[in-house]
C-alpha cells in the first residue's frame, strides 16, 4: 500500500505524543520533604515605599531596613513607618542586609553592592560583582551567613547561590534547583532561609550545603524580602501589594 | 506638532504620581537571556526559536498538502538595554521574517500569511525619568489585551483571527505615553502613531499625513498585572485586571485621496489591515487569575466608513444597504490551569469573529492546548489543536476541518 507523507507525519506526531506523556509521568515526582503551611497573623501597607523588595530587622535600633526597586534604601519602624532614607540612591535596590556598623545594599541590575554607614546611611564603598544572566533576574538578595562566615548574594533565576569574602571578592557557587526563582534569603539561628517569589515558599536550608531540609509554604502574593525579629518573628515584603505581611515564629513540622 | 505638544500636555495632566515599568517587551523578564554590564549601563541579550510540526484535516476532494510538514515559528532576537541617564531601548526582530521577505519581495510571511510583517517587532527608545515614560518607535499597540500578551508563555501558537494581526495592526511607528497611579493599580497609555501598522517600514508614512489615535485604560487589583495569561505564581488571591481601550485613524487625504488601492500587498486577507476613511476601533477586555486557574474575555469592535462606495468592503452593496457603514469584530475567551506539580498548563480558547458584516456568516473557532514545561516556557513543548466550529463560507471558506500542531520552543 502506498504510504503518503501525511501518513509518516502522522506516526511521527504520535511518537511525539507518546514521548510527552512519558515525560508528563516521569516528572510526577513524590515529595519526601517535611513542609507545611505557614499562614500570616497580619499585614501593613507600606504604601509610601515603591515596590518594596527585601528587609532585615536591625536588632541595635529594633527598626527595619527596607529597599525599594526605585533605587531606595529605608529605615522604618516596625509597622513599617518611615523614619528615615539614604541620599544616595541606585538603579534597582532588591536585597539589604546589616551588620554592626553597616547596611550592604544589592543593586540588581548594574551588578552593585553598596555598603552604607549604618548611623547616617552614608555611602561608604560601592562593590562591583559579575552575573552574566538576564538583566532583571540577578541578585535579589543579600545575606550574611553567619555559619560560614561569607556574605550570600542569590541570583533570582537560575538560582545560584554565590559567596563572597568580606570584600566581596567571590569564594564559591552553589546552584540550586529545589524552585523556581528566589527573592529573598536570610541567615537566621544556625540556619540559611531562602524565599521563592514564583513558589510562594520559604525553605529552611542548611547553611553549609544550602540543601533544603524543610519548606513552608505561603498565602503572599509576590513576597520578595524575609526578615527575623529579634523574638525569632518572621516578616515579609510583598512588591505587588507594597505590603509587609507578619508571621508568628517558624512552625515546628512533626516528623 | 501643535498636536503633539498638546497630546503631550494632557497625558502629563493626568499623571502626578507613578514610576514603574509598563513596557510590551517580551524579554523583559525573561531568566535565560544574557546581560553585558558597563558600569550603569546595561545591555540584556535574548532571543527565541520554536518550530513546530503541523498536520492539516484536509476536506474530501482538495490534496494540497502545503500546510502538512514543518513550520519555522520563530527566529527572533532581542537586544533590550537600560542606560545610566534613565533612557531604555529595545530592538526585537524577526529574523525569519525579514529573510522571508527579502526573497519573496515581502509576499510571504511563514507563520502568518496574509499579515505583511515587517520583521522588526520593537524598535523604541523610551525615557524611564518621568512620572510619564516617553516612549518614541516602533512597538505593540496599546490596544488589546490578547494583543500585549505574549503567546510564547501561553500553550498557544498563535494569537486568534481577532487579534492576531489580520483584522488590524498590532505594532506601529508612534508615540506612546505611559503611566501608572494608585500604587500601580491604574496603568494608563496614550499614544499617535503612522496608522500604516506593520507596513510602514515597506511603505512609510501614507498621503494623508494622519496619524492614528489609540488610548488604553486598565484597573488591576489587589496589585499590577504583567501580560501574562497563565497562573504561573499560581496566585494565593483573586488577581484581576480590567481594561477599556480604543484606536480612532483618518485616512482621508488631502483632495480627498486615501490609501486608494497603493498598498494592496498590505490591506490583508479581509481588506482592513490598511484602510481607506475612518475607522474607529474599541474593546474592552479582563484576566482573572487564582491558584494557577486563569480566564480570560475580550471583545473587539471596528467600525469602518470607507470614503469610496466602490471599497472592496462594502462587498458591491448599494448605499441603502450599507449607509456608508461596514462593522467587523468579535470576541475571545480562554480558561487554562497550570498544574505546577507536573509543570504542565492546560488550555481551551474560544474564538467568535465576524470579519464583514455586509458578507453573511462568521467564523468560530475552538482551540485546545496543552504545554509541558521542561523549563518554565523557556524550554517547552506545545501541543495544539485547532478546530474550526463555525465556518466563514463568505469570506473566509476553508479546505480543512482541523489543525495539529506541535513543537517546541526555547528562549533565551
Amino acid at each position: 500500500m502506498f504510504k503518503t507523507p501525511r501518513f509518516f507525519l502522522v506516526r511521527i506526531l504520535m511518537k511525539c505524543v507518546f514521548f510527552a506523556v512519558s515525560i508528563f509521568l516521569c516528572s510526577w515526582k513524590k515529595d519526601n520533604t517535611p513542609h507545611c503551611k505557614f499562614k500570616f497573623e497580619s499585614f501593613k501597607s507600606l504604601g509610601k515605599i515603591p515596590e518594596p523588595s527585601d528587609i532585615v530587622y536591625d536588632k541595635d535600633s529594633k527598626h527595619f531596613f527596607i529597599v525599594s526597586d526605585h533605587g531606595i534604601l529605608f529605615e522604618c519602624d516596625l509597622s513599617g513607618k518611615i523614619i528615615r532614607r539614604a541620599s544616595e540612591e541606585g538603579m534597582d535596590f532588591e536585597g539589604v542586609e546589616v551588620t554592626d556598623s553597616f547596611v550592604y545594599v544589592s543593586d540588581e541590575k548594574p551588578r552593585k553592592v553598596y555598603k552604607f554607614r549604618k548611623n547616617d546611611l552614608s555611602l561608604v564603598r560601592t562593590y562591583n560583582m559579575t552575573w552574566g544572566g538576564a538583566s532583571n533576574k540577578a541578585f535579589e538578595s543579600i545575606t550574611y551567613n553567619v555559619t560560614k562566615k561569607c556574605f550570600i548574594l542569590v541570583s533570582q533565576a537560575p538560582v545560584v547561590i554565590i559567596e563572597y569574602n568580606d570584600d566581596f571578592k567571590e569564594i564559591d557557587r552553589h546552584s540550586f534547583d529545589g524552585a523556581r526563582d528566589m527573592s529573598g534569603s536570610r541567615w537566621y539561628n544556625g540556619d540559611m532561609y531562602l524565599l521563592s517569589n514564583l513558589d510562594e515558599t520559604i525553605f529552611k536550608c542548611d547553611p553549609i550545603t544550602y540543601a533544603i531540609k524543610e519548606y513552608y509554604k505561603i498565602d503572599v502574593l509576590n513576597p520578595e524580602g524575609i526578615a527575623f525579629d529579634a523574638d525569632g518573628n518572621v516578616s515579609v515584603t510583598s512588591d505587588d501589594l507594597r505590603r509587609i505581611y507578619f508571621f508568628k515564629k517558624i512552625p515546628t513540622i512533626k516528623q | 506638532m501643535k498636536k503633539l505638544l498638546v497630546f503631550t500636555l494632557l497625558a502629563g495632566a493626568i499623571s502626578y504620581t507613578s514610576f514603574g515599568q509598563s513596557t510590551f517587551s517580551e524579554f523583559t523578564d525573561n531568566p535565560s537571556s544574557f546581560t553585558l554590564s558597563s558600569d550603569k549601563n546595561t545591555l540584556q541579550i535574548g532571543g527565541r526559536i520554536s518550530f513546530y510540526g503541523e498536520d492539516r484535516f484536509l476536506k474530501s476532494g482538495y490534496n494540497n498538502l502545503d500546510h502538512n510538514g514543518f513550520v519555522i515559528k520563530d527566529i527572533d532576537l532581542d537586544l533590550l538595554g537600560k542606560t545610566a541617564s534613565k533612557f531604555s531601548y529595545e530592538l526585537h526582530y524577526s529574523l525569519i521574517d525579514i529573510i522571508a521577505a527579502a526573497n519573496t519581495e515581502n509576499i510571504y510571511v511563514p507563520n502568518n500569511p496574509g499579515y505583511d510583517n515587517s520583521g522588526i517587532k520593537a524598535a523604541y527608545i523610551q525615557y524611564d525619568g518621568f512620572k510619564i515614560k516617553i516612549k518614541v518607535g516602533i512597538d505593540k499597540i496599546p490596544f488589546s489585551q490578547s494583543n500585549l500578551q505574549h503567546e510564547h508563555e501561553t500553550p498557544f501558537w498563535s494569537h486568534p483571527t481577532l487579534t492576531g494581526g489580520t483584522l488590524f495592526s498590532r505594532r506601529d511607528i508612534g508615540l506612546t505615553l505611559s503611566t501608572r497611579l494608585l500604587k500601580d493599580k491604574i496603568n494608563l497609555y496614550a499614544g499617535m502613531y503612522s496608522g500604516m501598522g506593520e507596513n510602514f517600514i515597506e511603505y512609510g508614512q501614507d498621503q494623508s499625513g494622519k496619524f492614528e489615535y489609540a488610548g488604553r485604560a486598565e484597573f488591576c487589583y489587589p496589585s499590577k498585572m504583567g501580560y501574562n495569561e497563565i497562573d504561573e505564581e499560581n496566585s494565593p488571591i483573586v488577581h484581576f485586571r480590567v481594561a477599556g481601550n480604543v484606536r480612532y485613524e483618518d485616512k482621508i487625504g488631502p483632495e480627498g485621496t486615501g490609501l486608494n488601492g497603493m498598498y494592496q500587498d498590505a490591506v490583508g486577507t479581509y481588506n482592513t489591515r490598511l484602510f481607506d476613511g475612518y475607522r474607529t476601533i474599541y474593546g474592552g477586555d479582563a484576566i482573572i487569575k487564582y491558584r494557577g486557574i486563569s480566564a480570560t474575555f475580550e471583545d473587539d469592535i471596528m467600525n469602518m466608513r470607507p470614503q469610496s462606495q466602490s471599497d472592496p468592503l462594502f462587498n458591491g452593496t448599494p448605499y441603502s444597504v450599507n449607509k456608508g457603514k461596514v462593522t467587523a469584530g468579535g470576541w475571545i475567551a480562554d480558561l487554562n490551569y497550570n498544574w505546577q506539580k507536573i509543570r504542565t498548563v492546560f488550555s481551551a480558547g474560544y474564538e467568535y469573529t465576524n470579519v464583514n458584516d455586509l458578507i453573511p456568516g462568521h467564523m468560530e473557532y475552538l482551540t485546545l492546548a496543552i504545554a509541558y514545561k521542561v523549563n518554565s516556557f523557556n524550554s517547552c513543548a506545545k501541543l495544539e489543536y485547532y478546530i474550526p466550529t463555525q465556518e466563514d463560507l463568505g469570506s473566509d471558506p476553508l479546505k480543512w476541518t482541523g489543525q495539529i500542531r506541535l513543537g517546541y520552543q526555547i528562549v533565551f
